[in-house]
């Protein structure tokens, strides 16, 4: 079990306008429970993170610092202080 | 009638809009845009205790909402979506990149998008249904707050013969019977038409009737491309649908579907004499008249020069081309949720276009005028009487 670290958490796009906020200091261990524990913090991203069946939503791209988390362990990723999480919404708009 | 206003419900790309005017109809006073950048594929208003307005919002970035308003539209919440249990796998056919027809693909379910939002019949004030994609129905006991599966149409016997139409595989429209709660009917392109007696614990498909050109020496129970279906809400077992091949009545009772295209543009017809197109409204008095507006096949826009709805007083047997006021020229495309009457006397009738304009009727079609313009692609049009 990963020791509990303390990191930001980088919103963007329309992730950042349905927080209300760019930017937030919180704790995790893995990027999994900063994902679980952010609408806590930024009530906006209720349900707009995770789907109904708790997997992580078509569209939303989850980086720990320069490294997509699909490319590490998934939401399993563990987290060190000082690390980034960046929440980017995927370029998929357009007819 | 002492009903005194009516509101015209917008879903578009883009955010919803809403306008509202007195019984004349003739000067809207517009709200909005709601939703902003929200893909809004249906609104429904509730009757029933005349101040509930629900809205399927399928946003891409952060998922699909369902949001209510129990003010007639004037403050909105989120509620919960329609959520399958964890793990549960269906099959049904999909297009998979590389194959030239849909094959069948086992995958576990999760909401994608709500596209129809259906109050439940009026002895039942707290029932609301819910049709999404993949092809679900769910029902609401508390108003909408919260979601339960009808898992009998999900896990269906046929359900692995299912394909999705060029819009996806969903269930998009919802007709409860006028008399019998436990008379509900689903459309689900393109799988077809189902129908349940027992309030939702079994279906059966109700597609005796319906021409499918493609297989035509073979009855399947299922793979029926239906556009849009509505049911009467007053006159009992009355159904009205929009096919890809055609346009269909179905009486109290009876066992077929009546083909109703003759009369109707030969421009919209594909495969035949079976008439395009995917918006249609039922008048909500008389169970003989109906609203369609004719597509061609090819490119989906109006049938012909000119936009026009098509309407039939006499259940079908003709049409009539009612345009006065609509341009002569430009030829609008009307999605499957873009037409629908109001409830007075005589009806309005209301259409949105893809190309951003709202068009009503205060006097059942023979004038139109522009309600709004400029709007984003508008997917959907539903009414208020107030």
């Amino acid at each position: 079990m990963p020791a509990v670290a303390t990191v930001t958490v980088r919103l963007y796009g329309a992730y950042s306008e349905m927080a209300g906020a760019r930017k937030l200091t919180i704790d995790g261990a893995t990027v999994g429970d900063v994902l679980d524990t952010l609408p806590s913090k930024l009530p906006g991203l209720r349900e707009r993170i995770r789907d109904e069946q708790g997997r992580i939503r078509d569209h939303l791209n989850v980086f720990r610092n320069e490294v997509e988390i699909r490319r590490l362990q998934g939401e399993k990723t563990a987290l060190s202080d000082g690390d980034i999480v960046h929440l980017i919404p995927a370029m998929s708009g357009g007819h | 009638m002492a009903a005194k206003k009516v509101a015209v419900l917008v879903g578009t790309e883009k955010g919803a809009y809403i306008f509202r005017s007195n019984a004349s109809r003739t000067r809207w006073a517009a709200e909005g845009p709601l939703f902003p950048g929200e893909p809004v594929h249906h609104m429904a208003y509730d009757a029933r205790d005349g101040k509930s307005v629900y809205a399927a919002c399928n946003l891409t970035w952060g998922g699909p909402k369902i949001r209510v308003s129990r003010d007639q539209g004037k403050t909105w919440k989120v509620v919960s979506n329609p959520a399958f249990p964890k793990g549960k796998v269906a099959t049904s056919n999909a297009w998979v990149q590389g194959q030239k027809f849909p094959v069948p693909v086992t995958a576990e379910l999760a909401l994608m998008r709500t596209w129809h939002i259906e109050p439940g019949h009026a002895s039942q004030p707290n029932v609301m249904w819910a049709g999404i994609e993949p092809a679900a129905l769910f029902r609401s006991d508390d108003k909408g707050e919260t979601w339960t599966e009808v898992a009998s149409l999900t896990d269906h016997r046929t359900r692995d013969q299912w394909s999705p139409g060029g819009g996806g595989l969903m269930v998009h429209s919802i007709g409860i019977d006028a008399r019998d709660p436990k008379r509900i009917m689903v459309g689900i392109s393109s799988a077809g038409i189902f129908e349940s007696s027992d309030g939702g614990k079994t279906w059966e498909p109700k597609n005796e009737g319906i021409t499918n050109p493609f297989e035509p020496k073979k009855r399947s129970e299922v793979g029926y491309c239906v556009h849009h279906m509505v049911a009467h809400p007053t006159a009992p077992g009355v159904r009205f649908q929009q096919n890809h091949f055609g346009v269909l009545w179905l009486n109290n009772g009876a066992a077929k579907w009546d083909e109703t295209s003759k009369g109707l543009p030969d421009e919209s017809m594909q495969f035949g004499k079976h008439a395009y197109g995917f918006a249609s409204a039922i008048h909500p008095h008389d169970p003989e008249t109906a609203y369609v507006v004719p597509l061609a096949g090819n490119d989906r826009l109006a049938a012909e020069a000119g936009t026009a709805v098509y309407g039939s007083k006499d259940r079908g047997k003709t049409w009539k081309r009612m345009a006065k006021g609509l341009p002569k020229s430009a030829r609008f495309e009307v999605y499957r949720e873009g037409m629908a009457t109001d409830r007075l006397d005589p009806a309005g009738i209301y259409f949105g276009t893809a190309n951003g304009e709202v068009w009503g009727s205060a006097d059942e079609g023979k004038t139109w005028a522009q309600i709004a313009a400029y709007l984003p692609p508008v997917m959907a049009v539903s009414t208020a009487t107030i």
